[in-house]
């Protein structure tokens, strides 16, 4: 027994008072102020400076008005008016064309006996990772008349005119899109308990009236998708920039990209371009955010979760919806995979000299050693991934910090805000970025009174970090919001400081959306390409620029060659910090919290 | 440090806590004190402010205002605020809050991380604690392999491993089913006093907490309004509230009152206007209007028609309840007795006589009625 005064002795000292609160009180607000000041440069001081100029370009000495509406109309007329209504109806339909299909796909894979689940979802994942100019190089060299399809013996000249066009446009939105709406639909049918259907069932609903009963639990889950589809869709800048120009269809994103790259830059009409493709986003995306708030979900991760219960299919329906799903996920991901490695490897591809069909390895060779363009892909792909490396880091340590404010039960005015910012952000599309950043990184003032990185690769960075930050905090909420309060709690009645505390308890149950978010920005960085094309200095090209220039300069082949040794190199890091995470974190990290295939 | 052989049981003072969450108060200027050793249960509806209680005695809410005391040591004061780690406390969680990345072994360890003991001692203190709760056997399994009752019962002994004098339990039996209930509060009163540490436990569960505690606490409103042993809660409780929380068989309003001696009542009631019942009074004056009585499901007995004692009254309802008959019975338009308790079966439909135990009656003021 130990007597009392020892056990009196041993409770801690109290705190100072004054001190601690001087502390707590200055720590918030000076946290506070740092987030914000670093969300003001690196997001919404760009973005809206730029945006000013739609109306007042001689805010920033880019013409004598002080405030006009001649830019708006003129964005409304000729290529740009068109781009934007493509952009606009394309974006519709390909948001609810994704979602009707994630919708599907996500309920046979959670809640019915298919077959092969866990591969479903991890092509979704590769799906999320597979960026639209890769796709759309795949589908081009699998349909171009001679092409990778004709190689393999099939005919597929009637499809190449319609691919290159909206119908090879939506294609590839629609399959890019596809995984967006997955996990979020996903996400929401895990929190629908079987309960709800069972009652349905047992108070003598039939299968229709079950599912128009329970359809609008969730509600929250199909808008959200349909919000973060249409948004994704409208600031898509690899489709635009490649499938879009060739087919002279315009997007917006391309418009916007062609007014400031053109002699004489026009950045009023691209201000009026950036500022209707963010507007555009903010009707879905704030009815979401409006049903998101009236349904918030009730945290799930806790020890006593349990699995959903699944419909059994027979074997012969089982079979017959397995390879249906296989069918969809081929056509989204295996496809365009297929078409870029036969065109990597296939000498001459649309060449109808009638030569025949020719394996050869002479692009992978021209990947190390090229010929017309003086750039192998040796020193960009290092370039891409130091910036993946960077940038998913520094990216990763932001997000949890605004998640965990974006979650916060009293988060009062500070979540508020952030919440809209956030919400808000996601809808800047990376081409409104790196123009705002060449803009506003350009002004005198900046150069000369803040920071002086116009053109250098800190610059490039930093428009990667608020490009990847938004869609990384939304990613990170959802596993931030499941953790139980409770079991923090109890590990700090338990003994545990607030180290030993996320140490123990929510790095843990956070490892794994943790690995995934960081692979995520990681493989978005290296293969992306609006902010990259406008932000990237002289002679240090990332990845996929150089990749660009070479199917720019008719170099099709080896570019098609880099594409598959970046995609085998992004894959290739992704299968390391797995099989790494595999190898070093304990058996429960690996059974618990947010799961890739959940 | 929590490195303890046998705790010493620890006493709790709180004094004028109150907490607010913006407008709302969820504590009132609670006074408390609990004596080192005793098993205290704080029994309340749902947003009477227990757990806020209970969470701000273990540190995870800050009070708005007021102090708590810990074993002579300040911990939360207006110049005070210990954290949680720091307390020397456990506690049992609702939703028990096993880390679900742990084992069960892992996650009784937990408290023990911080302790000096050799890893072998650390070891048979799990060993022993797992053999105590009766989940030796599962120890290896992860939370989420397990029943109900096995993850309370883990939670159980994550909160004795930690060697502390104090323990707090939030609900923890509002999860499980009657049995399983029945069986881990017996195993709760017994670990907790076998491990010598001071107990604060909260429910809504009346019953529960009769059958805890050395000491209730009734909180309403975010106030305490009786703190007492659980005999004189019962049988002396201190207002209309306490009385209707911790159990009654009907009330009435009455129709007049006369003082028979110090605290006792004669009571007229509507169907008796000629008979008076003897009632103990709380806060009783003769000529208050909004005076009801009360009686106690153990203070109605039943009897045959023929008798003579008591007055007419109709079964409505029978049920039995294993070791007799629970009677629901109508006496009048203004009063309904439930859980009446016979050895005999009444049918239903039948008609009875109604007599009431004095020391079971009580007649006191209604709060939000005129006087």
């Amino acid at each position: 027994m130990v007597d009392v005064s020892s056990s009196t002795a041993s409770l801690a000292t109290p705190e100072s008072p004054p001190a601690r609160r001087w502390t707590a009180k200055n720590r918030f607000s000076l946290g506070g102020t740092a987030i914000w000041a670093v969300l003001f440069l690196l997001i919404v001081a760009p973005v809206g400076c730029f945006l000013i100029l739609a109306v007042s370009p001689h805010v920033f000495q880019q013409g004598p008005q002080w405030f006009t509406l001649t830019f708006i109309r003129q964005a409304f007329e000729g290529i740009t008016g068109r781009g934007i209504f493509n952009s606009l109806w394309v974006s519709t339909l390909v948001s609810f064309l994704a979602v009707s299909t994630a919708t599907t796909l996500a309920w046979l894979v959670h809640r019915t006996n298919i077959g092969a689940r866990r591969l479903w979802s991890v092509s979704m994942w590769l799906l999320l990772l597979m960026p639209t100019w890769m796709m759309t190089l795949g589908w081009s060299d699998l349909l171009q008349p001679f092409g990778a399809a004709h190689a393999m013996g099939i005919n597929t000249r009637w499809l190449y005119g319609e691919f290159f066009g909206p119908l090879g446009i939506i294609i590839v939105l629609t399959s890019s899109a596809l995984p967006f709406a997955y996990f979020i639909v996903s996400a929401g049918l895990q929190g629908l308990g079987p309960e709800f259907e069972d009652a349905a069932r047992i108070h003598g609903a039939g299968r229709t009236r079950t599912f128009a009963t329970v359809l609008p639990i969730i509600a929250p889950a199909l808008l959200s998708a349909i919000a973060i589809s249409f948004a994704e869709t409208m600031s898509d800048f690899g489709v635009a920039f490649t499938l879009g120009y060739h087919a002279h269809f315009p997007l917006a994103t391309y418009t916007l990209f062609s007014a400031i790259s053109n002699f004489p830059a026009n950045f009023s009409v691209a201000a009026v371009i950036a500022a209707i493709l963010i507007l555009s986003t903010v009707p879905p995306i704030a009815l979401q955010s409006v049903v998101m708030r009236r349904s918030k979900s009730y945290a799930v991760l806790s020890g006593r979760t349990r699995a959903p219960r699944r419909r059994e299919f027979g074997k012969r329906s089982r079979y017959l919806v397995s390879a249906g799903v296989g069918l969809v996920i081929f056509i989204a991901l295996g496809v365009p995979i297929v078409g870029a490695l036969v065109g990597s490897f296939v000498k001459n591809l649309g060449d109808d000299s009638g030569g025949g069909v020719h394996l050869t390895l002479s692009y992978y060779a021209q990947v190390i050693h090229p010929s017309i363009v003086n750039n192998s892909l040796g020193s960009p792909l290092l370039l891409s991934n130091q910036l993946g490396l960077v940038v998913a880091s520094l990216t990763g340590v932001m997000a949890i910090i605004l998640a965990r404010r974006l979650v916060a039960t009293h988060g009062g005015w500070s979540q508020r805000i952030t919440d809209t910012f956030l919400l808000g952000s996601v809808a800047v599309p990376g081409v409104v970025l790196g123009v705002g950043y060449i803009f506003f990184y350009n002004l005198s003032f900046i150069t000369h009174h803040v920071v002086d990185i116009y053109k250098t690769l800190p610059l490039l960075m930093l428009g990667l970090m608020a490009s990847a930050l938004p869609g990384q905090t939304r990613f990170m909420a959802g596993p931030v919001s499941q953790l139980q309060p409770s079991l923090s709690e109890a590990a700090r009645v338990h003994g545990a400081n607030r180290f030993r505390t996320w140490r123990t308890t929510n790095m843990p149950l956070m490892s794994r959306v943790l690995v995934w978010g960081w692979l995520l920005t990681f493989t978005k960085t290296i293969s992306e390409l609006a902010i990259s094309q406008i932000l990237y200095p002289p002679s240090q090209e990332p990845a996929s620029v150089t990749i660009q220039s070479y199917l720019a300069n008719f170099q099709s082949g080896t570019g098609t060659a880099m594409t598959v040794l970046t995609l085998v190199e992004m894959f290739g890091v992704i299968a390391l910090a797995l099989g790494i995470y595999r190898l070093v974190t304990p058996e429960g990290w690996r059974r618990t919290g947010w799961s890739v295939v959940d | 440090m929590r490195d303890s052989q046998m705790p010493q049981p620890v006493g709790v003072v709180i004094e004028r806590l109150r907490k607010e969450f913006g407008e709302k108060v969820a504590l009132n200027d609670v006074d408390l004190t609990i004596e080192p050793g005793s098993f205290v249960v704080l029994l309340g509806p749902s947003g009477s402010g227990k757990t806020t209680l209970l969470r701000c005695v273990a540190g995870i809410e800050r009070p708005s205002r007021g102090v708590i005391t810990i074993n002579d040591v300040c911990v939360a004061g207006p110049r005070t605020f210990v954290q949680p780690e720091k307390r020397q406390t456990a506690m049992v969680f609702q939703d028990y809050a096993l880390w679900p990345h742990l084992t069960v072994r892992k996650n009784v360890a937990f408290p023990l991380a911080s302790s000096t003991r050799l890893k072998e001692q650390k070891n048979q203190r799990v060993d022993d604690l797992l053999e105590r709760v009766g989940i030796a056997h599962l120890a290896s399994r992860y939370p989420n392999e397990l029943s109900g009752g096995e993850q309370q019962r883990v939670a159980l002994a994550r909160a004795l491993a930690a060697d502390v004098g104090l323990i707090l339990f939030d609900e923890p039996l509002s999860n499980l089913d009657a049995d399983r209930r029945e069986q881990l509060r017996i195993e709760i009163a017994t670990l907790t006093r076998e491990a010598g540490a001071t107990a604060i436990y909260i429910t809504h569960d009346q019953s529960e907490a009769f059958a805890l505690a050395d000491r209730v606490g009734v909180l309403n409103h975010g106030s305490l309004v009786q703190f007492d042993t659980p005999e004189n809660i019962y049988r002396h409780p201190t207002n209309a509230f306490v009385t209707r929380f911790t159990g009654v068989a009907g009330e009435c309003p009455v129709v007049a009152v006369k003082s028979s001696d110090d605290d006792h009542f004669d009571v007229w009631l509507p169907f008796a206007p000629s008979h008076p019942f003897p009632a103990l009074g709380v806060n009783c004056r003769e000529g208050d209007s909004s005076l009801h009585f009360f009686v106690r499901a153990s203070g109605v007995l039943l009897n045959a028609p023929g008798g003579d004692k008591g007055v007419c009254a109709e079964v409505i309802d029978v049920a039995f309840n294993g070791r007799g008959y629970e009677h629901v019975v109508k006496v009048d338009d203004q009063m309904t007795l439930t859980k009446v308790f016979s050895n005999r079966r009444f049918e239903r439909n039948a008609n009875v006589k109604v007599s009431f135990d004095p020391s079971f009656c009580f007649v006191m003021a209604v709060p939000g009625r005129l006087s």
